[in-house]
């Protein structure tokens, strides 16, 4: 496995293998991997053993929002009324054949990517539709459900980590959504990115030197290892590391700046703000952070689709293969899994303005990478992709394989109060065809 | 006197089609119709008939939209987005030849005036000039960027011919025109209508305009450009119908029309024969066609049509379009009284 720099900082200057420093971290901080700090039972109890192999696991969640189209990228329908002019081009993977706008994709099929294309979501609706994606499950008003970044954070962050477990970006304002903790609670709320790829208000305050600041650490540390000496108990464990992950947070603004990537890497991202983000998101994911979202608006085409297509696919397509390559050639991949995925499809029917609007009957999504077998294309629509033929998929179902992809159990319950709640929704199931 | 009035303009007969239609070419002095279809075909349709329905041509054609045609005598040039000119034989409606253009989606086809030349304009951003008898290739023009300042793919979506056949224009997707002599194939003048590009760095991040029709005056010292101006909700095509009109030599542009009485993209332009208005037709999702007083730039009459459309051609007496769009075709009168 071929390995280049990967660094916490972000500087070469201050090089620490990924794997050295997990490892190290892991030995140091054994003993607090079963502390959890918010206000949950989990019933069912990790081992330490399993909690230890999952801090190795990363999710980076491409979200295409406003909805692409499936036609135009992972199910064509060449030369049908619905196919639009786009011919169907043939991947690596035997017999899997994509859009021609998805051309670098085509030729990581086989060893990085499957897709499923039979989802049936029935949520058209951006907000509905995104909520139900991100979740798994349909909006209830009775309970407030994280989103697919918070579970994986908690399932999958460090307790003792100091980097962020949860960063979401979305630069755009149109249909932008910072995405949700729910009853999982405030530690594994999203670092939000919208206005900046820096995160703002992580900086020491001008203020404050740089020698006061450390000061008043050690200080701090000094007071509170005497303190603890005393009193062990979760709380105070829990304290001490909170302070600890805001000196983390405070370094790693490092980690968002592209500008201690070397050239040649960049230039293998290029230019684009979606290719940034997801070098950004390769940044952090080397670094630790458990899931990463990097949100690309706007797909909703009713107008104008084809055109739309060409220009946000070449972007996916470029962002997405050049991601995949940079996380297989540091032997990350392996370990981290890549979803693409918008609220929902867009319709089989082309509109008087050449467009596709808003459908969630028959749509396709992509996973690569961890857990995932690759070369597989899962489900199957209709001839002019009015309907689902085979494979029929929930955004439950779709859940459940992300889960069980991550050596998550799908139905592993969080109580909140007296009420167990599943990871995934009631009678969700992953689709074993598409996992390793 | 004209014989036209365009405060008459009114769509008098309206035909439904089972696909898109992209572009027509019409045989002169006839109601007799071809039009390019996103079933991948070529189809004719003679409105003169009594019960009139498309008859499409035989092959296997095109293997994708057909979006651009033109008519030199009795043979007609197909251009697809499959990146193929197409020659046909409009009696026997066989294919002649075929050639693989461009490397890229075909965008528009047009014909010189004496019907010798063809251009053809592609994604690859070249524009090309073929003997539109022999298939042959004369020049290749090359100008246009393959890429947006914001670094995503352009598209070069627009040509036409001067009337006195000496020229050529090209226009993409960033507003950028290129003037070609079309006897050597060389570049001789540049304008800029950056108004028609809508990238839209914040809300949406991604544009949708593009200059989408070229037309030069009849006495080729004019040249209108036209698309969509700025646009609210790029995901409708809201926002206003958008022409630009330069003096092309100079560079200097002597109007900008911007009406937001009409949404969506301008996908064709005209000129009146006299030099007194503009013709520009397209739509979001309707349809538009409007005449602007070429004065003072303000609309003389719109009428809406019954389908976004996408092509017209004008009659010899330039007083009846046909026009062709989603679904439909549909002719438009505007007789003098």
């Amino acid at each position: 496995m071929s390995r280049t720099g990967s660094f916490f900082c972000g500087s070469a200057d201050h090089g620490v293998s990924r794997r050295g420093f997990l490892g190290a971290a892991a030995l140091g901080a054994a003993g607090t991997f079963a502390a959890d700090m918010t206000q949950l039972n989990v019933l069912k109890q990790e081992v330490l053993a399993n909690e230890l192999k999952k801090q190795q696991k990363h999710v980076i969640l491409l979200w295409l929002a406003g909805g692409s189209s499936q036609f135009e990228t992972w199910d064509p329908k060449p030369g049908r009324p619905t196919g639009g002019p786009f011919r169907a081009i043939q991947t690596s993977a035997t017999g899997v054949q994509i859009s021609e706008l998805m051309p670098k994709m085509a030729q990581r099929m086989q060893e990085t990517t499957s897709v499923i294309r039979s989802l049936n979501t029935r949520n058209a609706d951006h907000g509905g539709g995104a909520v139900l994606m991100e979740t798994g499950r349909r909006d209830d008003p009775g309970i407030d459900y994280p989103d697919i970044g918070a579970i994986v954070a908690r399932e999958l962050g460090r307790i003792d980590s100091q980097v962020p477990d949860y960063v979401s970006m979305y630069t755009s304002t149109e249909g932008r959504r910072k995405g949700t903790s729910g009853f999982l609670g405030a530690r594994y709320a999203p670092m939000f990115l919208s206005e900046s790829m820096i995160p703002e208000n992580i900086r020491k305050l001008d203020s404050i030197s740089v020698v006061d600041h450390q000061d008043r650490a050690a200080l701090r540390d000094m007071l509170a290892k005497s303190f603890q000496q005393s009193r062990k108990n979760d709380t105070v464990n829990s304290h001490t590391q909170a302070y600890q992950r805001v000196r983390g947070l405070m370094a790693s603004e490092k980690l968002f700046d592209i500008e201690q990537e070397p050239e040649a890497m960049r230039a293998k991202y290029g230019p684009s703000q979606f290719a940034e983000q997801c070098l950004i998101a390769r940044r952090l994911i080397e670094a630790g952070t458990p899931f990463v979202k990097v949100a690309r608006a706007w797909w909703d085409s009713h107008g104008q689709n084809f055109e739309t297509h060409r220009e946000l696919c070449a972007d996916l397509d470029h962002s997405m293969s050049t991601l995949l390559d940079d996380l297989k050639d540091r032997g990350l991949l392996e370990n981290t899994l890549v979803i693409t995925l918008g609220e929902f499809g867009r319709t089989p029917q082309i509109n008087a303005s050449l467009g596709r609007d808003h459908f969630a009957s028959a749509w396709s999504c992509s996973l690569s990478g961890m857990g995932i077998k690759p070369g597989v294309a899962y489900g199957k629509t209709d001839p002019d992709g009015h309907k689902v033929a085979e494979g029929e998929a929930t955004a439950g179902d779709l859940f459940a394989t992300i889960m069980t992809a991550l050596g998550v159990d799908p139905k592993k319950e969080y109580m909140i109060g007296a009420r167990p709640i599943p990871v995934t929704d009631f009678g969700s199931k992953a689709i074993q065809e598409v996992l390793a | 006197m004209a014989s036209y009035d365009p405060s008459k303009l009114k769509v008098t007969k309206n035909i439904g089609l089972n696909s898109v239609a992209f572009c027509v070419a019409r045989v002169p002095n006839s109601q007799r119709l071809f039009f390019g279809s996103s079933d991948f075909k070529v189809y004719e349709l003679d409105l003169a008939a009594e019960k009139p329905e498309p008859k499409a041509f035989n092959g296997d054609g095109h293997q994708s939209y057909v979006t651009g045609l033109a008519l030199a005598g009795n043979t007609l040039i197909s251009g697809s987005y499959d990146g193929r000119l197409m020659w046909w034989n409009t009696e026997t409606k066989e294919a002649q030849r075929t050639v693989e253009a461009h490397q890229l989606w075909i965008r528009g086809v047009r014909v010189s005036p004496d019907g010798k030349r063809l251009i053809s304009v592609a994604d690859d951003m070249l524009g090309k000039i073929w003997n539109a008898e022999t298939g042959e290739l004369q020049h290749t023009l090359v100008d246009h960027k393959a890429m947006t300042p914001h670094n995503f793919p352009s598209m070069l979506f627009a040509a036409a011919f001067s009337p006195n056949g000496e020229w050529v224009a090209t226009g993409d997707k960033v507003g950028h025109i290129a003037i070609w002599e079309v006897a050597t194939g060389k570049k001789i003048a540049e304008v800029e209508a950056p108004g028609l590009y809508t990238w839209d760095p914040r809300q949406r991040r991604h544009s949708i305009g593009g200059i989408r029709s070229l037309c030069f005056s009849p006495d080729s010292k004019l040249l209108a450009a036209g698309g969509i101006g700025h646009i609210g909700n790029i995901d409708h095509l809201d926002g206003p119908a958008r022409v630009e009109v330069f003096e092309w030599q100079t560079g200097k542009r002597t109007q900008e029309i911007n009406d937001k009485q009409v949404k969506g993209l301008v996908q064709q332009i005209a000129f009146d024969p006299e030099g007194k208005w503009l013709l520009g037709a397209g739509g979001d999702n309707g349809g538009f066609a409007t005449f602007y007083n070429l004065e003072n730039g303000q609309q003389i009459h719109s009428e809406k049509f019954p389908m976004h459309v996408h092509q017209f051609a004008l009659n010899e007496s330039s007083d009846t379009l046909y026009a062709v769009g989603h679904h439909r075709v549909a002719v438009g009168e505007f007789k003098a009284a």
